[in-house]
């Protein structure tokens, strides 16, 4: 009986494909289980198996926890003729620190965005297309500038503490070290709860609300009792998306100076490491307990959401949405409140363009305008070849994730057999795991064993993994717009053709792809700039030969080497603005072809 | 010659059974009709025929060959779509050339072949056009084109009408037949319309539930329906509750409804037991005003509710035992509300099917 089911799975299999297409499913599983799928058993089963009296040692070793905590929660300080207050937060340790500025900045983040979300979604307010556009601004692309310039508001002798002095208050406040990252994290990844947000919204059937009215429910009692349940799914997945996005980000604690968090402590124990076996035990640890902690998380949101729900969530919507005047206490809220908030969460895009166009900024304004920075950026070699690099390594991992996104969309949305969710599942999990830990894998799997020394090990050619792990962790987004093309084309048009004699393969590049031409080219795109923007995997592997490393290793590199402010900093936003140009383009580009508003922006 | 043949077909969808054993047999050069209602399996007999799903068990025959596994581009069938398919990319000329280009004719014979079929279906001046500038019959058109221009062993058409509107629905209705019988090609029609379905039929096989219930002529199934089922789904129909009191002779029973006795038949095969439940089924157009001299089978009752339909009079007659009828007489009988009337109905047009039938069909 057994042997007869699968007998008939595997006939039915092969009636609903052809051979060319079976053998594109097996390309991208392959590829899919070579550089994610072993890459992450590795991480958990490689440091365990070989030296788990190590990792005992390790926590006894390295302050993992450190109790009592270290540090102060706030430090007050008399400067004469005024008092600075310093909020810092204090140490627990490397693995606390982590998880507990990755939920306070997912509380934080999702009572911002959902606010905002309410306020674009639901009031007309003199400036509300701006305050929409704007909105948009925080999610380009500035790897490693953006905290930078939060730094520079917030921070040591920042804008901020200025401000309050010239004012005359007689205080002056920073935000420092764990306090800073949080503040720097929020700002940074508000607008992803925001964008989910608001598409949840305007997703809900107005009828819905305008029949609780109809009931008796206003205000907020019919905010908190439809609204937001029905939109339930976008904040979900927006404040899902930050937790994951803050616990592995490289950037704020960079800039604050916070070396004890997870993703900084990976960083600094591989830059410099020229062989396998001088990597601490340590790494594989942290980076098996990022995975562990994302993994969790992702089961927690998945209880509520599928990941196909990502996919659409993103989309506008349908109806003529429902908007209000406000009240006056709503006018208050939204200039006085909401307006600040966004302008200083666009400052880093701002920031980054003030610094890449001047030639110092020391105080509250910087001092003369200069092309120099983008002059000396083009004079050395290590940026145009690492601009060169990443330029190439994204197009060839383009080509990859044209062919598995493609593949693997067809197959997910029309092929319907055994195990095709399962498929769905692992194609669009690069989405929600640590890059860092999937950089880790890479390392561990690839430069040990029978593989040390040969071509792929990342000590001696990182470039190919590189590239590799580019396809993979940026095909989702090419994925995910071709599989929302295929929802449009109705199953009917390719059995018609399949009716009058063509196979599948045939249908596949002859109907279905010019149909959804446009939706290949637009996730082509996003993953195109996702990939010429990626950190982790970029840093982790090209610190391993920085010759063969692509522009955000090198970005990175200015700016611990140019630390406290030099003229690194100028030239790292000079590169910065150059992929900022990139992006906008690349957006631009999609929106005409495609009326794709949200296509790069919620994840 | 059987043309299309299957044979004990079973399909499941997860836990859903959607074909149960079904046989057919469609005889070459007929107009073949399955029917029944949504969710009855009708659409689902069709793709398996076509080849878009395979079935768990059975087998499926086209000109003699078995195809139960040929994909779908190795069978020789041609289908119209509900919604037409027509790629939305591509020209009419395009659309209907598609299916020649891959049979891999030359460009002349491509040209000669569509220029056919653009006559054949009215569609000439119309080959530079996209589906989207066309209106809904010409798209129409344009897949049974596309369909016939392959020159394919069946034809099948999956509700080809119910995206028309009405007045358009009984003209493209006519078109296909015609052109069915002009082309002498297999056909199989679904459709849950089973007005439509008599109307162009040779040979109708009604579905139910995933199962084959019925095959026969228009004429067949409408007069000699074999279960409760068919009885209800063709036509209108009153069903009474009513109890075998005996067997009058070996077609004849005499029920009792309520204290009204009736004689009637048993088309279901199969003896009726004394004393079993039965469902007393007579169409609204089998009742007619009773003569004085006729003393059986009279169904009486008082007029509640006279509606002219046009081409009939439809009468609500309640027969005072909690139960009642509609009854549809000439357009010019004169009937009022609250009116006495005596009612009539041959032995042959009561029919009766035994009561377990009808909870089945309740359940379903």
């Amino acid at each position: 009986m057994a042997r007869n089911s699968i007998g008939a799975l595997l006939r039915r299999f092969f009636f609903l494909i052809d051979a060319p297409l079976a053998l594109l499913l097996a390309f991208t599983i392959t590829m899919f289980v070579l550089i994610l799928v072993i890459p992450l058993l590795t991480v958990f089963l490689g440091p365990s198996v070989k030296v788990s009296l190590e990792v005992l040692e390790g926590f006894r070793r390295y302050p993992y926890l450190a109790w009592p905590p270290l540090g102060e929660w706030v430090v007050v300080s008399d400067r004469g003729d005024y008092k600075l207050v310093i909020v810092r937060l204090k140490d627990l340790g490397v693995i606390p620190n982590t998880l507990i500025v990755a939920s306070t900045v997912t509380l934080l983040t999702t009572i911002v965005g959902v606010f905002m979300a309410s306020i674009v979604a639901r009031y007309d307010f003199p400036g509300r297309g701006l305050f929409r556009a704007l909105a948009v601004i925080p999610l380009l692309y500035t790897p490693f500038v953006n905290a930078f310039v939060l730094y520079k508001v917030f921070g040591d002798g920042g804008i901020l503490g200025q401000a309050m002095l010239s004012l005359g208050l007689g205080y002056s406040l920073e935000l420092t070290h764990l306090a800073g990252v949080i503040v720097a994290q929020t700002l940074m990844f508000w607008p992803i709860v925001y964008l989910n947000t608001l598409a949840s919204i305007l997703q809900v059937d107005p009828s819905l609300e305008e029949q609780a009215e109809n009931m008796g429910a206003r205000g907020l009692r019919l905010f908190t009792s439809v609204t937001l349940p029905l939109s339930l799914p976008g904040v979900l997945a927006g404040s899902g998306l930050v937790f994951l996005f803050s616990m592995e980000d490289l950037a704020a604690p960079l800039a604050f100076k916070v070396n004890n968090v997870v993703p900084i402590r990976i960083v600094s124990s591989i830059i410099g490491a020229r062989d396998i076996e001088l990597l601490s035990v340590e790494v594989a640890i942290l980076a098996g307990a990022l995975l562990l902690v994302a993994l969790t998380w992702l089961m927690v949101i998945r209880t509520y959401l599928s990941l196909r729900h990502y996919a659409m969530i993103v989309r506008g919507g349908r109806w003529q949405p429902r908007v209000f005047k406000p009240s006056p206490l709503m006018y208050a809220l939204i200039y006085l409140v909401a307006a600040p908030l966004l302008l200083i969460s666009i400052s880093p895009q701002v920031g980054v363009l003030t610094y890449a166009f001047s030639k110092s900024w020391l105080g509250v304004l910087p001092s003369g305008f200069t092309l120099d920075n983008f002059q000396y950026i083009f004079r050395d070699d290590m940026v145009v070849r690492a601009l060169r690099n990443s330029v190439m390594y994204s197009a060839i991992a383009l080509a990859f994730i044209v062919i598995m996104g493609v593949a693997s969309a067809y197959f997910v949305n029309r092929v319907r057999v055994v195990g095709v969710s399962l498929l769905d599942f692992l194609v669009m999990s690069p989405l929600v795991i640590p890059g860092l830990s999937i950089a880790m894998g890479l390392l561990l799997l690839y430069s040990s064993g029978p593989l040390k020394g040969t071509l792929i090990d990342p000590f001696s050619n990182p470039m190919i993994l590189i590239i590799l792990a580019y396809a993979i962790r940026k095909s989702p987004f090419t994925t995910r717009a071709v599989y929302a093309g295929l929802q449009q084309v109705h199953q009917a048009l390719e059995e018609a053709g399949m009716n009058l004699g063509a196979s599948r393969t045939r249908v596949l590049l002859g109907i279905v792809v010019p149909l959804i031409g446009l939706n290949v080219l637009a996730g082509a795109l996003i993953s195109f700039v996702y990939c010429m923007t990626e950190v982790s995997v970029s840093v982790v592997l090209g610190a391993l030969k920085p010759d063969q490393a692509p522009i955000t290793y090198v970005i990175f590199d200015y700016l611990t080497a140019g630390y406290g402010g030099g003229a690194y900093v100028h030239v790292a936003a000079a590169i910065v603005a150059l992929i900022l140009f990139v992006q906008i383009v690349a957006i631009f580009t999609t929106n005409y072809i495609l009326k794709y508003r949200y296509a790069f922006l919620g994840l | 010659m059987d043309e299309v043949v299957l044979e004990n077909v079973d399909k499941a969808f997860g836990k859903v059974k959607a074909l149960d054993r079904v046989s057919i047999k469609v005889v070459r050069g007929e107009l073949f009709t399955i029917l029944g209602p949504s969710g009855c399996g009708k659409t689902t007999t069709l793709r398996v025929i076509a080849g878009f799903e395979i079935p768990d068990s059975g087998r499926v025959y086209i000109d003699g060959v078995d195809v139960t596994f040929k994909k779908p581009y190795e069978r020789s069938t041609a289908m119209v779509f509900q919604n037409y398919a027509l790629w939305p990319h591509m020209s009419v000329f395009d659309n209907i050339s598609y299916g020649l280009k891959l049979r891999g004719y030359s460009e002349a014979e491509i040209k000669r072949r569509v220029g056919w079929a653009l006559e054949l279906l009215d569609l000439k001046g119309l080959e530079k056009r996209y589906p989207l500038q066309l209106s809904g019959g010409q798209q129409q058109r344009v897949a049974l084109a596309r369909a016939l221009v392959v020159e394919p062993k069946v034809l099948l058409l999956d509700e080809p009408l119910s995206n028309l509107d009405a007045r358009l629905r009984l003209r493209v209705r006519e078109e296909i037949v015609s052109l069915q019988k002009k082309l002498g090609i297999t056909t199989i029609y679904v459709t849950h319309d089973q007005e439509e379905a008599m109307s162009i039929s040779d040979r109708i096989a009604v579905m139910d539930r995933g199962r084959v219930v019925q095959v026969g002529t228009p004429w067949e199934v409408y007069n000699k329906p074999v279960n409760y089922f068919v009885a209800t789904f063709m036509g209108r129909s009153n069903t009474l509750n009513g109890i075998v009191l005996e067997r009058v002779s070996e077609e004849l029973y005499e029920v009792d409804v309520k204290g009204l006795k009736l004689y009637g038949v048993a088309p279901g095969g199969g003896g009726l037991d004394r004393g079993l439940n039965v469902a007393v089924v007579i169409r609204p157009e089998s009742l007619r005003r009773a003569g004085e001299d006729e003393k059986v089978n009279i169904i009486e009752g008082f007029v509640r509710r006279v509606s002219l339909l046009g081409y009939t009079l439809q009468v609500r007659v309640d027969l005072g035992n909690g139960a009642s009828v509609t009854a549809y007489l000439p357009p010019k009988e004169s009937v009022e509300a609250g009116e006495r009337v005596r009612l009539y109905a041959s032995p042959e047009e009561v029919k009766l099917y035994p009561a377990g039938e009808v909870e089945e069909e309740m359940q379903a």
